[in-house]
Order: structure tokens, then C-alpha cells, then sequence
């Protein structure tokens, strides 16, 4: 997919550029905040990825103008200032993520990819990965045609693997997008969550969906 | 150190002694006044009385005899040694008789009351200067009688007493004014006293602390003001400076960590298995570098800033948010997991503070309890309409003499050095408390046959305002 980077540390830029491209994206970089909105205005990208504290235009300012423009590409932002406060005001300006400095390349390929996906679901009533079907109006997870019983905390859990199925998801997602939770927990909380529903899912079956991705996260199906 | 005289006489408590010196003065005048005419007043008044009887005899014999019946009875009187005085005239003021040669005062139609000084030769031959009073005027048919008593005595007596007032205005003025001057000296020690120490304190020496003497004055309480805020200083000083110690020290294990298996995998032979393994690990030594730098950047943040804005959050509901999130881990850990949350708790506050402080208490408690051991969390509003959340475990407990240490940054007990952490969890939790004006406390939990746990609680107010 097509990536805009617009960051003003080059060495910064040049890393994140080379991982970029590695995970098979084409990136474009753009040093300043008024040649990045211009970028992003006429160029057709799947994801922009944004730092918050940019030369001639902050990237706060930028999301607002693209969504006043109607530009609606996911956009990511990178900020050395993660607070609570800093990170909703960029979601409430358009954004669709918000990430912390310092953070994991992985972290960060993880969530462009996550956007790009997210773009163009839309409004769904049915996800399927291979043989699991999840219904979301009647709230129902099928594997194989057979019902499997979830608890409301692990339906969203699942949603959410779903939804990104095939790609990496970090626990810092699953964390923030499942439990809307903003800290780093020092216990080994969510992978507890992820047995849990795996024993559900996969267990009695064959073929195992839900993958631990060493280093990264998990990753369902693919 | 002596206050030298001229700082001396600018204290409060000098002036203060000043004004007293004034009152002072102010009422022995009056007193002086007072006891000066009930005295001296009287004795005149009652000699007058004399005079005015001793007048109107003479009066009596002019009526009675005339002119030489009256000139008569003058001169038998003035002869005897009393103690009036007399002087006969003609109607144009020659003297007729009497102890004087002139008129002491001129006399008027209706006998009036006289006081004069006078000075005269006494029966040895010596002049005598004395004061007079009495009355004067003129008979019918223009004679002019004076008769005064000598006020000898009595002037003795007033200028004893006058001089004995004067004395004792003059000795309770100095008193005053010694007695202030005394209590300027010693206001002035004293308060020198503290300037002292502060200067001290000021200089680098924080352990200094301003004397305090028992007797339980303003000088003591001010002392004892400052003793304690010097105290709160000194301890916030040795936090930050332990704080600044703990992280060079905390930093520098991984750091060292970090640096050696980097040098280790290069002085090797290139091998990409075991490079990729000493990288791996280098990053998450890196890692738990940041994760320490947000923690303390998060921290100072909570602890200083000013600028948090307050909205409702809903306890019950993220408490029972809590349980269910971290209900699995005490389950794969085998331990007992109940909560006992009230419902509707609503308080005013940062909600992703809050959170955090519940889940680093909660995660303190799964962490350092045994398997078999039990973890309770419990919400209640107390009677005094503060919230209290306490997170109670059945693990090895902290002993008293640690518990207010261990919320102190980067303290980890000598037990907790195995289990992973920085030493910042409980730092926060008292942070966020102190932030909506509450406190965290620790105390015994829940026994467990050989000790007796921990419950550390949570107690914060509804609202801030």
C-alpha cells in the first residue's frame, strides 16, 4: 500500500522509511508539516503517518485541515507526547491512531497495517476467517458450523482479530482498542486472555487460527 | 549574637514598651493630680474653714465696738503665737496693725478667699518665707480686714507627698522603659535565633533546626512552624535525591546490561543466530529502559502539573472493568479472586489515572501472592462519603517499619529484587491519590496462616472543590 511519512528527523524518517518499505509498503516522505499536507491533499495514499511536532505546520493541525477538506485517509500519528490529554485531543482532530514515542518498528507496521485494514470494512454485519464465522448482530461465533460459547469481553477480543485477520496485532492494540485500557500492565494479563480464547476456538479443532507472533503480538488465521 | 542596640530600639517589642512607658506616665499623673488635691486640697479647705471663722469673730467686734474694739482684738491676736496671720487697714490701705507693713492683696467690696506667699521676721530674728491663705475684704465703713492661717505645715506635707508621686512616676518610667528594652533584648535573641538557623538551612545545612524552649510562646509555635516545614523540606530534598540516586542506579543495570551483550555479540564471530539472540535481548533491555523513563516522566508529571482537568468517573463500573480483566491472571496464577464493589461510587477525577492506580495495586497483589494465597478488592463509600478501595492480598506482607518507604520512588524491599519492576507502581498510586486530594495506606490484609498480607487503601473524596 501507498504510505506518506511526514516526520523532520531524518535519520528518524530514513529507519522508518527502510522498515516500510521492508513490510512491502511504497513509501513518499515529507520533512515539513505544509509539504506533507500538500502531499497528502493531492497524492493518493492508503495511510499517513504523521508527527506531531513538525516545522511550518504541527500535525495536529494538519488532520484537522485534511478532514475539513474531506481528505478521510487513515492517518497515524507519532508523538513524543503521549498523555492522556495529547492523545485525545489528536483522535478528536480526525486521527485514527495516536502512538507514543519511543516505540517498536513492529508496533508501528502492526497499526499502518490495522488502519489500511480498517479502511475499507465499513459497516459489516458478518466477518469470516477460514472456518470461523462471527455474526455481530446476533452476537454468535461459529467455527466449523459449530457455536462456540463467549464470554461479552472475549467476543470483542475476537472481533478485533477478526477484523484484522492475517495481520500482526500487538498487545498494546489489543489493549487499547479491546479494553480501551492506555497503560502498560507488568503482568502477563492479556496473554491470558488470548489462552482463554484460543482454548475456545481452537482447541478441539484441527487446524489452530490463533497465532502467537514472537516478539510482536498474535495473529489470527493466515 | 549580640543585637546591637540601634535594631534593638526598631523591634516591636521596644515600641511596645515605649507606649507602655507612656501609659505609665499618663496615669501616675493622674493619680499624682488626684491624691494631690484629696490631700493638700483638704488641708487648705479645712484651714480656709478656720480663716473664715477667725474672719467673721473680727467682723463681730466691729459690729459690736467699732474700730477700736477691733483694732484691740487684732493686735491681742497678732500678738499670740498662732497660726493666723492679720492685717488691719484704713480704708485707703494704710495699715493700721497687723504682721505685715503692706497688703499681701488687694481687697474688694465682698470678703474673698486670699493665697499669697509671704515673708516675714520671726520672734528669733530670722526671716521666714511661707505661704498664706485665708480671706480678705472690706468692713463697713471702709476698714480692710485680712485674716490667713500660715499654710506651713500643710506645704510640708503636699511637697512630700508631690515629690514621693514625682518619684514614683520617674521610677515606674524607667522600669517601663528598662523592662521593654529587657523584653526587646530577649524578642530580639530569640527571633535572631531563627534567622539564624534559616540562614544556616540557607547556606546547605538542611538538618539544622530553630530551638525551641518549652515554654509554649509564639516564638515556639513559630519555631515549631518552622521546624516542620523545614522537616517537609528536608524530606522531599532526600526523595528527590534518593529518587535521583535510585535512577542513575536503576539505569545503570540495564544500561550495563545492554551495553555488554551488544560488546559481548561483537567480539564474537559474525554468526546470525547469535547475533539475532544478543540483539533481541538488547532491545528489551532498551525497552525496559523507556518503560522506566515514562514511568518517572509520568510520575513527575502526576506530581507536579497543575493542569489536570477533573471529570466524573464511574468507579463501580471501571473496578468491575478491572476484576474481569485480570480475574484470568489470578486464575492461571491459582489464586482466590473476589470483589466486593458497592454500586454507583462516582468520583471526581482523571479516569486513566484512577485506572491505573487500581491496576497497579491489583498487580502488585497478583504479583507478590503465592499460589494458593487470595486477592480481594473491595469499594465501599465510607460514612464520611470518601471512597476507599482497597486491594487486600494474602501474600508476605510488608512490615510496618517499610510501609510508608516502599511508596517512596524506585524503594523495592530486599524480597521484591526477583519479581519484575521498577519500583514506581506504588510511587503513582500515592501520587494519583495525593493529586485528588486523597491517600493511599497500607496496612495488614488478609492472613495467611503465617503472616498477615497486605491491603493497601485507596481513599479519595467525591470531589476535589
Amino acid at each position: 500500500m501507498r504510505v506518506l511519512l511526514v516526520e523532520d528527523d531524518l535519520d528518524m524518517a530514513a529507519s522508518l522509511k527502510a522498515s516500510l518499505t521492508a513490510d512491502s509498503h511504497d513509501v513518499d516522505h515529507a520533512g515539513d508539516g505544509e509539504t506533507g499536507e500538500q502531499m497528502a491533499l493531492n497524492g493518493a495514499y492508503d495511510v499517513i503517518v504523521l508527527d506531531r511536532m513538525l516545522p511550518k505546520k504541527q500535525g495536529v493541525s494538519i488532520v484537522r485541515d485534511l478532514r475539513g477538506k474531506g481528505v478521510s485517509t487513515p492517518v497515524l500519528i507519532l508523538s513524543a507526547l503521549h498523555d492522556e490529554d495529547h492523545r485525545i485531543e489528536g483522535l478528536n482532530a480526525g486521527a485514527n491512531d495516536y502512538l507514543g514515542k519511543p516505540f517498536s518498528t513492529r508496533e508501528l507496521l502492526a497499526r499502518v497495517r490495522a488502519l489500511w485494514h480498517g479502511r475499507d470494512l465499513g459497516p459489516q454485519t458478518r466477518l469470516q476467517v477460514n472456518g470461523l464465522e462471527m455474526d455481530l448482530l446476533a452476537r454468535t461465533v461459529k467455527r466449523d458450523g459449530k457455536k462456540l460459547d463467549l464470554q461479552p469481553r472475549e467476543f470483542r477480543l475476537l472481533e478485533y482479530l477478526m477484523r484484522n485477520a492475517g495481520e500482526t496485532v500487538t498487545r498494546k492494540m489489543l489493549l487499547e482498542n479491546v479494553w480501551d485500557y492506555h497503560f502498560d500492565p507488568q503482568t502477563n494479563v492479556i496473554d491470558v486472555h488470548i489462552s482463554r480464547l484460543r482454548s475456545k476456538i481452537d482447541r478441539d479443532f484441527g487446524q489452530t487460527l490463533l497465532h502467537t507472533v514472537r516478539g510482536s503480538g498474535y495473529r489470527l488465521g493466515g | 549574637m549580640r543585637p546591637r542596640l540601634d535594631a534593638l530600639l526598631r523591634t516591636t517589642t521596644f515600641r511596645l514598651a515605649l507606649v507602655q512607658a507612656g501609659v505609665v506616665l499618663a496615669f501616675v499623673v493622674v493619680m499624682l493630680i488626684y491624691v494631690y488635691f484629696s490631700t493638700v486640697g483638704q488641708l487648705i479647705r479645712d484651714s480656709d474653714a478656720l480663716a473664715d471663722q477667725e474672719y467673721a469673730t473680727l467682723e463681730r467686734a466691729y459690729a459690736e465696738g467699732g474700730m477700736r474694739r477691733l483694732n484691740q482684738e487684732v493686735v491681742e491676736r497678732a500678738a499670740r503665737q498662732g497660726p493666723f496671720l492679720y492685717v488691719l487697714a484704713e480704708s485707703d490701705g494704710s495699715i493700721v496693725t497687723g504682721d505685715f507693713q503692706q497688703l499681701p492683696a488687694a481687697p474688694r467690696e465682698t470678703p474673698e478667699r486670699v493665697d499669697f506667699s509671704f515673708e516675714r521676721v520671726d520672734e528669733t530674728g530670722a526671716s521666714v518665707r511661707g505661704r498664706a491663705s485665708g480671706r480678705v475684704g472690706r468692713l463697713i465703713n471702709g476698714p480692710i480686714l485680712l485674716v490667713a492661717r500660715d499654710l506651713g505645715d500643710s506645704a510640708v506635707i503636699a511637697g512630700r507627698i508631690t515629690r514621693v508621686l514625682w518619684t514614683v512616676a520617674i521610677v515606674g518610667l524607667i522600669v517601663s522603659l528598662v523592662s521593654g528594652l529587657l523584653a526587646a533584648t530577649q524578642a530580639a535573641r530569640r527571633a535572631e535565633a531563627l534567622s539564624t538557623t534559616a540562614r544556616e538551612v540557607m547556606s546547605g545545612d538542611l538538618s539544622r533546626r530553630a530551638p525551641v524552649r518549652g515554654a509554649g510562646d509564639e516564638f515556639d509555635e513559630l519555631a515549631q512552624s518552622m521546624n516542620d516545614m523545614l522537616n517537609r523540606l528536608e524530606q522531599l530534598m532526600h526523595t528527590t535525591r534518593t529518587a535521583g540516586d535510585a535512577i542513575a542506579h536503576d539505569l545503570r543495570s540495564p544500561l550495563t546490561r545492554f551495553r555488554q551483550k551488544l560488546e559481548a555479540a561483537l567480539e564474537q564471530p559474525p554468526n546470525s543466530d547469535a547475533d539475532r539472540e544478543a540483539l533481541r535481548k538488547a532491545l528489551d533491555e532498551a525497552d525496559l529502559l523507556f518503560n522506566m523513563f515514562a514511568a518517572v516522566l509520568k510520575l513527575s508529571r502526576v506530581e507536579t502539573a497543575s493542569n489536570w482537568t477533573f471529570h466524573r468517573v464511574d468507579v463501580t463500573g471501571i473496578l468491575r472493568e478491572l476484576l474481569e480483566f485480570y480475574e484470568p491472571v489470578a486464575e492461571e496464577q491459582g489464586l482466590g479472586f473476589l470483589g466486593e464493589v458497592q454500586d454507583s461510587l462516582v468520583l471526581q477525577g482523571d479516569q486513566g489515572l484512577f485506572t491505573q492506580a487500581v491496576s497497579n495495586l491489583v498487580e502488585n497483589a497478583l504479583k507478590y501472592t503465592p499460589t494458593g494465597g487470595r486477592v480481594e478488592v473491595r469499594a465501599v463509600r465510607r460514612p464520611d462519603s470518601r471512597i476507599e478501595i482497597t486491594v487486600l492480598d494474602s501474600g508476605p506482607g510488608v512490615p510496618v517499619a517499610d510501609r510508608d518507604r516502599i511508596m517512596e520512588r524506585f524503594v523495592r524491599l530486599e524480597s521484591a529484587r526477583s519479581t519484575a519492576g521498577v519500583g514506581l507502581g506504588l510511587s503513582l498510586v500515592a501520587a494519583v491519590a495525593r493529586l485528588h486530594k486523597g491517600g493511599l495506606h497500607l496496612r495488614d490484609g488478609l492472613d495467611n496462616g503465617a503472616g498477615k498480607g497486605l491491603a493497601a487503601a485507596l481513599v479519595l473524596p467525591v470531589t476535589t472543590s
